[in-house]
């Protein structure tokens, strides 16, 4: 029903990509998305070994037999190194898996040419995330097969250019050949409709997939979704050269309140740990980390399953692109 | 393209021109209208007597119909909101206030009325009190939207509220037209599109760096004039944001607009005060800002000056017409909606 250039270079039913989230993008989830017509995301920043981590792709190789990505931020952390970006390539390749979302540091930087010869002869398709076209035009000259162009709205770390979906993918997709990909405030038919008729080949969403039966996450999370609208998230971090969105939480207003009297780096870093993001999504306690969902979460109502939520999305699509037809003449 | 909003005021493009000060004025409202948009005057810097002679220049260049705006905020903006009335303006479209009295008016000869708004608590409330259709600006656009983007905040009102939803922010082309259509609107202003045309006052110097600025070239702060507002980003707009507020500026600058809205200057001194501090300190920032976004506008000064503009500067390359930028941006809107189709297929 769907025919783009990625559901064409997947050969998936839907032109809908999960994104990467620390903690919940495991081979459960990952598989969930898959098998639904989506593409599931499984995040490399959960495993620590090569082998944990190539038995997170066949753990998903066993749940799924279509195609989904992995997600690996060039990042320096404190946990996950330099080293285990090459490590995390080096088993994508070996495990040819079908795409990587990269994001953060463009990956020849990181890894040298070689690591994008590796993964090209893998077959491996290679996506950056960026928040500015200057990004996508160096991941599409070393030769990435596609772009990830992320608005404000996203959760996460969205690029200090601060620039919306509206305006940031038609700006892409305008001057880019491979196919884009539109992030931030995807979290239905129509907001994915309208990604399309701006130039975009598929969506990414993450925070709608948190509020799915399959998601691995307290359930007060996924509640406290449908809650909270649209306003209820903040950008935070700005002082520290790392922008992140996330829900506004007792934990994110105090982050703000160091920041404003020009607390530093040390101060902040015990109320970022990932680790309390991860208890966070286990006992479904909002106000103990930061939670990075986008400005969808307003578009969120229910918890339905993948395979309803993608349906849903495709007829809805359908329906509002009957009516957009016969507005433009079509 | 027939939508509640082409259908309810009468226009063939469902497009709208943004309300924007020293720009939205008579020539280029009948240049909007005349085109097959919607024209809507600023009325921010004219004083009533000022505004009557505007209502009556844009009906002598124009049998379209067309708007003015009011932004409640603003000193004088509710004399210049009572001479639309009289002057039964078509289409009035209020800002920063409650304009339930409006409303109540302008239904009596049959206006139209549009609310700008930035979120569906704001957007309900003005339905409830009889609004005929809302602006929702998102975060993208010129001036003073908040922080929620058009792409969440346009589906979001649309599917809550029973009137017409026109979106505005990040808008510049047929590819934004389709895309807010697809997200429920039925109709689009543009600001900083139509602010780069040929009919359009703007002083070339801007006309030329709208084109040369991208979309990462703006600041959005409070800094500016005491709310949320974008400007294009340039050494004057990034000094004025680390000053903040100036306040001996501000009593200067506040005599000038006492001068031109035509009221003795201690009369709108005593009004401020008593209107208290926060108040005060918000006009004191409207007054420098307004100084600032005149030079800007009217003189090309970009030492000074400051100009708001959205996002969507990035899409912009070209000065045309407006009327061959409505007929390209249909073209462009059913090529983009065609896509879809394809996608679909």
């Amino acid at each position: 029903m769907f025919d783009t250039q990625i559901t064409r270079m997947f050969g998936v039913k839907y032109p809908v990509i999960c994104g990467a989230m620390m903690w919940l993008c495991k081979p459960k989830m990952c598989a969930a998305v898959s098998n639904a017509g989506g593409i599931g995301n499984l995040t490399a920043g959960n495993y620590e070994t090569a082998d944990e981590f190539r038995a997170a792709i066949r753990e998903t190789r066993r749940l799924t037999d279509k195609p989904f990505f992995v997600a690996i931020t060039l990042l320096p952390s404190v946990r996950i190194t330099p080293e285990h970006h090459k490590m995390y390539v080096k088993v994508c390749a070996e495990e040819k898996v079908a795409g990587i979302e990269f994001s953060g540091t463009p990956l020849d930087k990181v890894a040298g040419m070689e690591a994008v010869e590796m993964l090209k002869k893998a077959g491996v398709k290679m996506f950056h995330k960026v928040g500015a076209l200057r990004h996508a035009l160096h991941a599409e000259k070393i030769g990435f097969d596609g772009i990830y162009a992320a608005g404000i709205e996203e959760g996460g770390h969205p690029l200090n250019d601060d620039v919306t979906s509206m305006v940031l993918t038609p700006k892409i997709a305008a001057s880019v050949k491979i196919p884009v990909v539109t992030v931030g405030g995807i979290a239905d038919g129509r907001t994915m409709a309208a990604a399309l008729a701006l130039g975009a080949e598929g969506v990414m969403m993450a925070s709608r997939f948190i509020a799915t039966k399959e998601c691995e996450v307290h359930d007060n999370i996924k509640q406290e979704l449908i809650r909270r609208q649209e306003f209820d998230t903040v950008i935070y971090g700005k002082s520290i050269g790392l922008q992140g969105r996330g829900l506004k939480s007792k934990v994110i207003e105090e982050v703000l309140a160091i920041e404003a009297r020009n607390g530093g780096f040390e101060e902040l870093i015990p109320l970022l740990s990932g680790q309390k993001v991860k208890q966070a999504w286990e006992t479904g306690d909002v106000d103990y980390a930061p939670l990075m969902v986008g400005q969808s979460i307003g578009l969120i109502n229910d918890i339905p399953t993948c395979a309803e939520l993608l349906e849903r999305m495709a007829a809805q699509a359908k329906e509002i692109t009957a009516r957009t037809a016969k507005l433009c003449g079509n | 393209m027939k939508t509640r909003i082409t259908e309810m005021v009468g226009i063939k493009y469902p497009i709208v021109l943004s309300g924007m000060s020293w720009i939205s004025v008579p020539k280029m409202v009948a240049a909007v209208s005349n085109a097959g948009g919607l024209g809507i005057l600023a009325t921010g810097p004219l004083n009533a007597a000022q505004t009557r002679e505007a209502i009556r220049e844009i009906r002598k260049l124009t049998d379209k119909p067309f708007g003015a705006n009011a932004s409640l905020m603003f000193p004088g903006a509710a004399e210049n909101a009572k001479v639309l009335l009289q002057e039964k303006v078509p289409v009035i479209n209020f800002a920063l206030g409650k304009g339930d009295w409006i409303v109540k008016e302008a239904h009596k000869y049959g206006g139209k009325v549009f609310a700008t708004v930035v979120n569906l608590k704001h957007a309900k409330r003005a339905q409830d009190f009889g609004t005929d259709a809302v602006i929702a600006t998102g975060q993208e656009a010129a001036a003073h939207g908040e922080d929620v983007t058009s792409l969440v905040l346009i589906p979001h009102l649309a599917e809550n509220l029973k009137i017409p939803v026109i979106a505005a922010g990040g808008f510049a082309d047929g590819r934004g037209i389709a895309a807010a259509l697809a997200l429920g609107a039925e109709g689009v202003a543009m600001g900083t599109r139509l602010m780069t045309t040929r009919e359009s006052p703007l002083h070339e110097n801007y006309k030329r760096m709208t084109q040369e600025k991208d979309v990462y070239d703006t600041l959005f702060s409070k800094r500016f004039d005491g709310i949320l507002c974008r400007v294009m980003k340039t050494d004057a707009a990034k000094k004025a944001v680390k000053t903040g507020l100036n306040w001996p500026a501000a009593f200067f600058n506040s005599q000038a607009i006492a001068k031109q809205m035509g009221i003795p200057y201690f009369k709108l001194f005593i009004g401020v005060l008593l209107s208290g501090y926060k108040n005060a300190r918000q006009l004191a920032y409207m007054a420098n800002a307004f100084k600032a976004i005149r030079v800007a506008t009217e003189d090309g000064d970009s030492k000074t000056g400051v100009l708001p503009v959205g996002q969507s500067q990035g899409l912009i390359h070209d000065v045309p017409t407006i009327a061959e930028l409505f007929e390209r941006i249909m073209k462009e809107a059913k090529a983009a909606q065609a896509k879809v189709n394809a996608a679909l297929e």
